[in-house]
């Protein structure tokens, strides 16, 4: 990358296009053929020196287990390279999965020593905190029932492991048939949704809860500073880090963040690792958490389909998420979703955001209010339900906009989209997810951009995060402005992201379920403002998708 | 991506140029020669050249013999080096890359009675280090190189996996010694033939393949997108020479074999 620095953000202060602006950055080319093998062998061979023989280790330092968003994404690249090892990720995965249906967001490996990793298996203990209770089974006796014979953590991530299973068998249908692939990893992904269904909604609108920061993957997102607040921290004296022997100090979280990072899952822990009678004093609902179980329904019906299954409670379940994602968590003043914090008890910015000062006067939407407040601050899990089929047209134009507008800055100020604001008060280029590009984040966009017809800045984006994958030496995340690497280097889920990105256009046959279908679509700039006013009591508009479903 | 070349004896024709034509038509890019002892390799030149000059492609030989250069006896280990020095020479006069052989093979197992071969770990090191130095510096002074192949563990007791053959090429200090692979060894000696592929990157000099089950690519269980994707990673850029057997109709197990390779390696 080659991006201004941040003072030319202001000159395109205040503007949104739905285009790009006439001060964008220079565009980068799609890679040339030579470029192409060279960044391919680099991905290949980070995703073979990853490998430990039944998964993927996100990096071999500083990351030495498995982790479940991490495997998802691998899966979706290394199923390029292999699509038995691609399903093989998975299926390793959910062989840590609880009786109770999460999937956690580690599995250890019971062959790394046990303070390689901190918080690790001795920390989660989650065998025998987690254990069903004896004499029943976990659902009967609230045990959620961890497995026995190998240990893991006990929060999750997001789901987006139906969506991987689902590219996974798209990339090698034949194979994955013969293994009976679709038809293991089924019940066990049905079972992770349901979970989240049935023990998630914390708030009670119909969206899954994260409580812990780490849930919903970026860890110490602005976002949760407020949340945290109230959390009480552990002593510092009371755990040892091990993360900061591997990355450097001012890339990685604070101490105290951490601190409050460890009581919350102590907390958990101590209560067993049961939701209902843990306390969660976090207690988030998060855009691109729920964005990706959104896009993970739709896969789940897609697998349900293939195995000759009836789609439609997946599709409905979808439907019914994307709904209560608008509902709960759009802000029409923001011009884009924002987190809620189901524990401020204060009221705060209802259905507003950062933008909004002070509070909108009481609106019918505020009368049935949704417990807790939007969170002020803005993350890029804000524009991520660009992904989500269905979301109404007003919203996706919003979207748009905010992405190349000043606090996001894409193709004026970034090339590659940053996790925070780049105008907000706890930016930081370097720190993890307070402002750096994370790969994953960019792969969703770029999937987000084509999906709503924006493909010049879906190429673009791609072109830009293959340059930046490849120069960085897959580095685990970028400094937005520079390019600069940032974090550990050969990290498996930007080779693994990159390799999707490098096949997409030679893939036709894999591609081929994947293309936009009748009705589902996109948007003009002109269809755009011809969209009713915004409203904070928007409803997601059906779009009239095919009966076969909507594009994964 | 890799060029995929077909041992000589698997295709159908009485010439090499009649074999050339079918291995064309199927894909192939290139023919691997066989070698055979008592210097009927170095007597086959004239029958070389001809196809040389009519446009087959034969970048390497792969030997075959009864004995090798880690033989147990002096005389037939003599021998073995003779014939290899010869072959040597002749792939290097058709211009080709080089010659393959392993330290020996059907002579000792340690899987088999009578386990305890007759000769210690050392003196087989010491017979297997002077054997690949003169042969390295013979390939050398001839322009090409000679290929270690490690055989698995029934075949061969002295070397089974790339990494013994990349210590012994190291201590030699020849670039003419490279590593020969063969994917239907390595799936039975590594524990991650891929990641073997990447270790011995820099020290693999030819490839050889065939499946699970010793049958064409194809017909078994490897994970060839793995394996050819590591084999790119590594920077390979040598053929891929089909040494194996046919399952099925015999020209169509052939033919099929350059269109699977290349679709498992997109």
């Amino acid at each position: 990358m080659n991006a201004a620095a941040p003072a030319s953000a202001s000159a395109t202060s205040g503007t949104a296009h739905s285009t790009a602006p006439p001060d964008s950055l220079p565009p980068h080319r799609f890679p040339g053929s030579a470029e192409r093998a060279r960044i391919r062998r680099g991905a290949h061979r980070v995703l073979l020196g990853n490998w430990t023989g039944a998964s993927t280790v996100p990096s071999r330092g500083l990351y030495p287990h498995q982790w479940s968003w991490d495997s998802a994404f691998i899966a979706i690249g290394l199923r390029h390279l292999s699509a038995v090892r691609a399903q093989r990720e998975l299926e390793t995965l959910l062989g840590g999965q609880w009786e109770d249906g999460r999937i956690p967001h580690i599995v250890f490996n019971p062959r790394v020593p046990p303070d390689a990793y901190f918080p690790g298996p001795d920390f989660w203990r989650s065998s025998s905190a987690g254990a069903a209770a004896t004499g029943g089974t976990g659902a009967a006796r609230g045990g959620p029932g961890a497995p026995r014979g190998v240990e893991t953590s006990g929060i999750v991530q997001p789901p987006v492991h139906a969506l991987a299973a689902w590219l996974v068998h798209l990339a090698d249908p034949a194979t994955s048939r013969r293994r009976g692939f679709l038809g293991r990893v089924r019940p066990r992904l049905a079972a992770w949704h349901r979970y989240l269904a049935e023990r998630r909604d914390i708030g009670g609108g119909g969206l899954a809860a994260a409580v812990h920061p780490w849930e919903p993957g970026m860890d110490n997102s602005p976002c949760w500073d407020g949340p945290l607040a109230r959390v009480e921290p552990a002593a510092a004296d009371s755990f040892r880090r091990a993360d900061l022997a591997h990355g450097a100090a001012a890339d990685r979280p604070t101490d105290l963040d951490y601190g409050r990072y460890v009581a919350l899952a102590a907390g958990y822990r101590d209560h067993g690792y049961r939701d209902a009678d843990a306390p969660h004093p976090f207690a988030v609902e998060d855009p691109s958490f729920n964005s990706l179980l959104i896009l993970s329904e739709h896969a789940l019906a897609a697998i349900t389909r293939e195995l000759g299954g009836d789609p439609a409670p997946h599709r409905e379940r979808a439907a019914a998420l994307t709904d209560a994602l608008v509902r709960r968590l759009w802000s029409p003043e923001a011009g884009q979703f924002l987190c809620r914090d189901l524990r401020d008890l204060r009221g705060g910015p209802r259905g507003g955001g950062p933008d909004q000062r002070p509070a909108s006067p009481p609106s019918r939407a505020s009368r049935t209010a949704p417990a807790g407040a939007l969170v002020d601050a803005r993350s890029a899990a804000g524009l991520l339900p660009l992904i989500v089929p269905g979301l109404p047209r007003h919203i996706t134009a919003a979207l748009l906009r905010t992405l190349a507008g000043e606090h996001f800055g894409l193709g004026t100020s970034v090339r590659l989209l940053p996790s925070y604001d780049l105008r907000g008060p706890a930016f930081d280029p370097s720190r993890y997810w307070r402002g750096p590009a994370w790969f994953n984040v960019n792969w969703l966009l770029e999937r987000g951009l084509r999906r709503c017809g924006e493909t010049e800045r879906a190429d673009t984006l791609r072109a830009d995060v293959l340059g930046a994958a490849a120069a960085s030496r897959f580095a685990e995340y970028l400094d937005p402005y520079t390019g600069a690497a940032r974090g550990t280097r050969d990290f498996s889920w930007t080779a693994a992201l990159a390799l999707d990105l490098l096949k997409e256009p030679d893939s036709g046959h894999e591609s081929v379920p994947e293309v936009q279908q009748a009705g589902f679509t996109s948007m003009s700039p002109a269809e755009s403002t011809r969209e009713s006013p915004q409203s904070s009591e928007s409803k997601p508009e059906p779009e009239s998708e095919s009966e076969e479903g909507p594009d994964l | 991506m890799f060029t995929t070349a077909c041992q000589e004896q698997l295709l159908p024709g009485e010439t090499l140029q009649q074999k050339w034509e079918v291995a064309r038509a199927a894909g192939y890019g290139a023919i691997e020669l066989r070698g055979r002892g008592d210097f009927a390799f170095r007597d086959r030149l004239p029958e070389l050249r001809r196809a040389l000059a009519d446009g087959v492609v034969m970048p390497t030989v792969c030997v075959e013999m009864r004995h090798f250069f880690g033989a147990f006896d002096e005389d037939l280990r003599r021998d073995a080096v003779q014939q290899m020095k010869s072959q040597l020479s002749v792939i290097g006069e058709l211009g080709g890359r080089g010659a393959m052989t392993p330290a020996s093979y059907g002579m000792f197992s340690r899987r088999l009675p009578p386990f305890e071969p007759p000769r210690s770990e050392e003196e087989d090191r010491e017979v297997l280090l002077a054997g690949l130095t003169e042969l390295g510096e013979h390939a050398r002074r001839e322009g090409v190189a000679l290929f270690l192949e490690p055989l698995n563990r029934y075949e061969d007791h002295m070397v089974n996996r790339l990494g013994q053959a990349v210590e012994l090429i190291r201590e030699t200090g020849l670039d003419s010694v490279r590593v020969g692979i063969d994917s239907y060894h390595m799936n039975i000696e590594e524990a991650d033939p891929p990641a073997a592929i990447l270790a011995a990157a820099p020290y693999i000099g030819h490839a050889q393949v065939s499946d699970s089950n010793r049958f064409q690519p194809g017909a078994g269980h490897l994970d060839w997108p793995a394996w050819l994707g590591a084999l790119d990673a590594a920077g390979y850029e040598g053929e891929l020479a089909v040494e194996c057997r046919l399952t099925g109709d015999p020209a169509e197990a052939v033919g099929s074999v350059p269109a699977f390779l290349a679709r498992a390696a997109a």
